[in-house]
């Protein structure tokens, strides 16, 4: 489908995030899916503003909620389905299962599933890309409980430092698995970043992929014109529980009404019309996928030991 | 024309065509790296200062770059995961710490992270780096700048772990490593090697096979010592003295402790029925421990004696000298317990060198530092 405007093409992405994960819900009683799930659904358009705003030769480095991530920088969802059913046609021959999600091809370059620590990957790569003097941009993805790890910290501070042009994504859903940000946090974190001579943005609407998209693309120029390190965060709400496929409103730690107000804001909610145009075809994208993962062989012998050194 | 001086290389006493300190062959190494490609960069506490890591790093800035030679906030975890992201874009990161225990601060990124990366993606990426990790010893030191700590990252699979016993290994190893390895390793360097002076053969360095592999240093039928960094100079000290009283030694350096060279200490005990481990580390869970391991598991039977063990004493490293003395092994223990070993006998009668700390050998060495 060619002469998409950008709203629809952002939409497209969105959904089909959201329809694969839905059908990783409906899948996972059947233990299909024999791995950790850490779903995006309620956190698309962050993945598709930012990734949006890239290019396939633009890196990011993200975490182990990282389905959205490789959806959005272009990752193929049959691999992506076989991957997750530990399947040998998965993008990593089943040695990745969901959490360690990537896509070399498309600059999803790896997700890691210990907080924090693919952050530097993405301060090197960007370095890297400084010294040979590419106008290659670097992202790396967080969430807002990653600025409490030393690491983060840390390579803030190498990137101002050496003005190495990484952008930060944090996606700030407010919660650690179950902690919200008042129990963990005594520091206010544009403060902070304001303290290493950060520059920042805030996005409040973390449901408005073209505002994400918007605000990125200015990000990503100021990088390709040369631009030190710049800081982006994007309130955004994680619809279902840290890890897992079920909802988690009826455990009393946080209220349903916050997530309702959120969805009369989500588009893939609200917009039926477009919605309706594009539906299908994701349908059928995901249908084939789950077909491709079904019908793979497992990995086995041959697999255990390659790759290692 | 045999140009230089007499030099005490182990097994023989020889005139050297060449002697290299172990530190002269690290700074001649890192040059290299760093003149032979504009992608390798060396970043480290120091790395850019007058001392420059112990003299291996030391005007190398100046000659090619603050951006190629590069000190660090000191920020261990940050600067290990920097450099993964600089490998995963085509640079080559050295790392260096000027003390290995600095190094376990960065333990989430080599365990978690670099181990994993090529295996965890499927393959996809490669993380070619190499660490620098100086083993301190002596001159109180203490708790925090002497352990050596090869055992517990040569525990996990994908990294590779080396222990360069003396500058010829330094010659062929790291340029191996940094321009063809194309893997992440981790090299524990011993501090005291440093100023030591080591015949080189530059012909015999450039047509090693496999620069990573185990070396048969002294060859002997009475008895197998299986050692590591420093431990392998004790131990061809130990096997020249004891020549006198008819004992020889074969001496295996491991070199590389992650990829050991199992046939080769197989074939060795199957000669001499009897095994001595002498490591830098401690005994429990370590190298000793996995050298057991691969004789147990293969051939259990060529043993003719139970296998002897030396390592550092059971606990922290201690500061005052008298305490040091008595946590690290020297000759006279070394030499003691392969007599033993070797005679079946507590009450061997042979003459043991003077009772003497190792340090105290190495007259070169002295602090501050």
């Amino acid at each position: 489908m060619t002469g998409d405007d950008l709203y629809t093409k952002l939409f497209r992405q969105a959904l089909l995030i959201r329809r694969a994960e839905e059908r990783i819900i409906e899948l996972y009683p059947f233990d299909k899916i024999q791995s950790p799930v850490h779903l995006s659904i309620g956190q698309e358009a962050v993945a598709v503003g930012v990734c949006g705003a890239l290019k396939p030769t633009d890196w990011i480095f993200g975490t182990y909620r990282s389905h959205a991530l490789y959806l959005a920088k272009g990752g193929d969802l049959n691999l992506m389905f076989a991957e997750l059913f530990g399947k040998v046609t998965g993008i990593s021959e089943g040695k990745a299962g969901s959490m360690h999600l990537s896509f070399p091809e498309a600059g999803m370059m790896g997700s890691s599933a210990v907080v924090a620590s693919s952050i530097p990957h993405a301060v090197g790569a960007a370095f890297a890309a400084k010294h040979k003097n590419t106008d290659q941009v670097n992202v790396a993805f967080f969430g807002d409980g990653a600025l409490e790890e030393g690491v983060a910290h840390e390579s803030l501070n190498f990137a101002s430092l050496h003005q190495v042009p990484t952008i930060f994504v944090c996606e700030d859903n407010g919660l650690a698995a179950h902690s919200f940000v008042q129990a963990r946090q005594a520091f206010d974190r544009l403060a902070l970043l304001d303290s290493y001579n950060i520059p920042t943005q805030r996005i409040n609407e973390g449901w408005d992929f073209e505002k994400i998209h918007k605000v990125m693309s200015v990000l990503v120029k100021e990088i390709r014109e040369g631009s030190g390190p710049r800081y982006l965060e994007i309130k955004t709400m994680r619809a279902r529980e840290h890890v897992g496929p079920g909802e988690d409103f009826d455990i009393g730690y946080r209220s349903r009404d916050d997530f309702d107000k959120w969805c009369i804001q989500d588009a893939l909610v609200h917009d039926v019309e477009t919605l309706s145009e594009v539906e299908g075809k994701i349908k059928e994208a995901i249908d084939a996928a789950v077909a491709f993962a079904e019908e793979s062989p497992w990995p086995g012998e041959e697999q255990l030991l390659t790759d290692v050194i | 024309m045999a140009r230089g001086r007499t030099t005490f290389d182990g097994c023989n006493l020889a005139m050297a065509a060449e002697i290299l300190k172990y530190a002269e062959a690290l700074f001649e190494t890192m040059e290299g790296a760093l003149d032979n490609s504009d992608r390798t960069f060396i970043i480290g506490q120091g790395a850019d200062d007058h001392k420059g890591i112990f003299g291996t790093t030391v005007g190398l800035a100046e000659k090619y770059g603050a951006n190629r030679v590069m000190d660090t906030p000191l920020a261990e975890e940050a600067i290990t995961g920097i450099s993964v992201g600089a490998a995963l874009n085509g640079m080559y990161p050295i790392m260096t710490h000027i003390r290995a225990d600095f190094m376990l601060l960065a333990t989430n990124q080599i365990i978690n992270l670099i181990a994993k990366y090529r295996y965890m993606f499927g393959g996809h990426y490669k993380v070619p780096l190499l660490i620098r990790a100086v083993v301190g010893r002596s001159w109180g030191q203490g708790a925090q700048h002497t352990q050596s700590l090869q055992s517990l990252f040569s525990h996990i699979p994908g990294l590779t772990v080396l222990m360069p016993a003396d500058s010829s290994v330094i010659l062929s190893a790291y340029p191996y490593i940094i321009h063809s390895y194309k893997a992440p390793v981790i090299s524990f360097e011993h501090r005291l090697l440093y100023e030591l002076e080591f015949e080189i053969d530059r012909q015999e360095i450039l047509s090693t096979d496999n620069p990573l592999g185990s070396r048969l240093k002294c060859v002997g039928d009475d008895i197998t010592i299986v050692a590591t960094s420093i431990m392998v100079l004790e131990s061809e000290r130990a096997a020249a003295y004891l020549k006198d009283a008819g004992i020889e030694c074969d001496v295996i350096d491991l070199n590389c402790i992650s990829n050991l060279d199992t046939d080769m200490i197989i074939e060795s005990v199957r000669k001499t029925g009897r095994l001595l481990i002498a490591d830098t580390s401690w005994k429990a869970f370590g190298v000793s421990a996995e050298i057991c391991r691969l004789v147990c598991e293969t051939s259990p039977d060529i043993l003719k004696s139970p296998v002897v063990t030396l390592g550092m004493a059971a606990a922290p490293c201690p500061t005052a000298k008298t305490l040091e003395d008595l946590y690290y092994p020297d000759l006279y223990d070394l030499c003691d317990a392969i007599c033993k070993l070797v005679t079946g006998s507590g009450k061997h009668g042979i003459d043991l060198p003077e009772k003497k700390p190792m340090t105290d050998t190495y007259k070169h060495f002295r602090g501050p530092f």
